[in-house]
């Protein structure tokens, strides 16, 4: 049935690491040792520090999974929500398109931090007491709450990428859509086999780009203390006086949570690059932000 | 083969087609004509119904297909199309933009598809093109993939809507040669077209319209040399210049 697939296992395969990668990340090492040195011999730096690890590892490192957590929660709720509601604003049911708008204008016109306070404090009350009973018994209310601050960023996002896909959509001409109808194409045939492969790879980029913005996002969970990198670091850190640790460290700590965003960024927006690559089409490029 | 009776197409309050009657026989190649705005593509798409008639009736092989309960996807499937544009399947290569009908809508399997695709790809002259993406061929080989993309739903007629206008002047050639050498054949064919060497020698018949109606038809000779209307003979001074 498939058959763009013959074709697929003939293109070479994008590699994670090239040269030119490889190079970059030489640089941006020999970049950050330079810098560590340099704030080390200056400012006590304490990154490397074992007593350090001993006292805020655990921290970070379940600080690090929550912000995983919800990574990987918000990622994939906010990319199939963005896509359908893309989808739906190109859609020729006027019934769709209004509600579609409306959603979207909104989370848009939010500031991302305003929507998780709000969904912290007052989305448990938007569940119907029902689900609450049935699906979410036993379930402690502050999770329910957290839950709904990562949804609320997840929605926002959507906002964002369902116009990244509505313009996906748009930027396929309609005399594909044309072609597809003149070979006696369903509807349904047209799109998944002639629109969808296209808005794909030219929401691509654009998607890269906002999949960074979303996992940075996810640090705005603090404000509700979601338990995450920042949240947790940030409980830490305020202790370290009382508890008796110097106070330098507090460099130290916030330099592992900013590399930890970095490293979930980068991981992410080059996994999309390796599928840009994968997917790369003569007359496709879509340009890259 | 086709037979248009009476169609009439609005578009809001633009009356385009207004009454238009055509009966094709098989085997025979029709050229219409006609200034920008008189209705010629619309007429070929209310023959594969990508336009809905709003009144009249078009028959295929004596059927009346403009009625509710019969598939479009069956009617389009019977009636190749190629436009002006092209509109090959940007994301595909030239092997695969035929294979897609026969794969999808056929159910043909990938095998039997690619062999057919390469006959076809190979009847156009572009056998060492079929990894090639669109963006990689000159338009006059696109348009040549295209037809062969039509040409493998087994079509029972053929509908080419100004197929060379987009073409650079070098590329006009290799495309109507496969349109003649089709015609030759014996497909049925209806050209939308201002190549009038074409016309001259392919066509049985010329159709000249112009706002929504025909005005007047007959053999190439009498409607560029001996046209009865005013309008046709203006018009076709002017494409003869």
């Amino acid at each position: 049935m498939d058959t763009a697939a013959p074709a697929r296992t003939e293109r070479p395969r994008a590699r994670l690491v090239t040269p030119t990668t490889a190079l970059r990340g030489a640089e941006i090492a020999a970049g950050a040792t330079l810098a560590i040195l340099f704030f080390q011999e200056f400012l006590q730096f304490s990154l490397f520090d074992p007593n350090l690890w001993l006292a805020y590892g655990p921290i970070f490192l379940g600080g690090l999974g929550g912000t995983i957590r919800f990574i990987l929660l918000v990622i994939p709720i906010s990319v199939i929500l963005g896509f359908f509601l893309g989808w739906a604003r190109i859609s020729l049911h006027r019934v769709l398109v209004w509600p579609v708008t409306m959603f979207v204008d909104f989370f848009r016109g939010m500031p991302p931090l305003v929507l998780v306070i709000f969904a912290f404090l007052f989305g448990d009350d938007l569940i119907p007491q029902a689900i609450k009973d049935r699906l979410l018994a036993g379930i402690p209310l502050r999770v329910v709450s957290v839950t709904a601050a990562a949804l609320a960023i997840a929605f926002h996002s959507a906002a964002y990428q369902a116009e990244i896909f509505r313009a996906g959509f748009q930027s396929v001409p309609m005399g594909q859509l044309e072609a597809a109808q003149a070979l006696g194409m369903k509807p349904w045939q047209a799109m998944r086999w002639v629109v969808l492969p296209q808005t794909f790879r030219l929401s691509l980029p654009p998607l890269g780009n906002e999949l960074a913005v979303v996992i940075k996002d996810t640090s705005l969970l603090a404000a509700v203390a979601g338990g995450e990198i920042v949240s947790r670091s940030q409980n830490f850190a305020g202790t370290l006086s009382i508890s008796g640790y110097p106070v330098e460290w507090l460099f130290a700590i916030w330099t592992a949570v900013a590399i930890s965003y970095f490293a979930a960024t980068f991981t992410v927006t080059r996994l999309l690059l390796v599928l840009e690559r994968r997917f790369h089409t003569p007359g496709l490029e879509a340009v890259s932000i | 083969m086709i037979r248009v009776e009476g169609i009439h197409k609005y578009f809001g309050t633009l009356h385009v087609l207004r009454g238009i009657s055509l009966d094709v026989e098989k085997g025979e190649a029709v050229v219409v004509i006609g200034p920008s705005g008189s209705g010629k593509s619309t007429l070929l798409r209310c023959i594969n119904l990508l336009v809905e008639p709003d009144e009249g009736r078009v028959f295929l092989e004596g059927t009346q297909v403009n009625r509710a309960d019969i598939r479009r996807e069956w009617v389009r499937q019977q009636v190749g199309m190629v436009f002006q544009s092209f509109n090959l399947f940007t994301h595909l290569t030239a092997l695969q933009n035929v294979m897609l009908g026969l794969t999808q809508v056929k159910g043909i399997s990938k095998d039997v598809a690619a062999t057919k695709a390469r006959q076809l790809l190979a009847r156009v002259g572009l056998a060492a093109k079929e990894h090639a993406y669109p963006a990689q061929l000159s338009g006059g080989q696109q348009q040549r993939v295209a037809i062969a993309r039509a040409l493998a739903m087994d079509p029972k007629a053929m509908l080419f809507d100004e197929p060379t206008s987009a073409l650079d002047p070098e590329y006009i050639r290799e495309v109507l040669d496969v349109m003649t050498a089709l015609a030759r054949e014996g497909m049925t064919m209806i050209v939308v077209t201002h190549e009038m060497g074409f016309a001259s020698s392919v066509a049985s018949r010329i159709l000249f319209m112009d706002t929504g109606m025909i005005i007047e038809e007959g053999t190439p000779d009498k409607i560029f040399h001996h046209p009865e209307h005013e309008r046709t003979r203006s018009f076709v001074d002017k494409i003869l210049r």
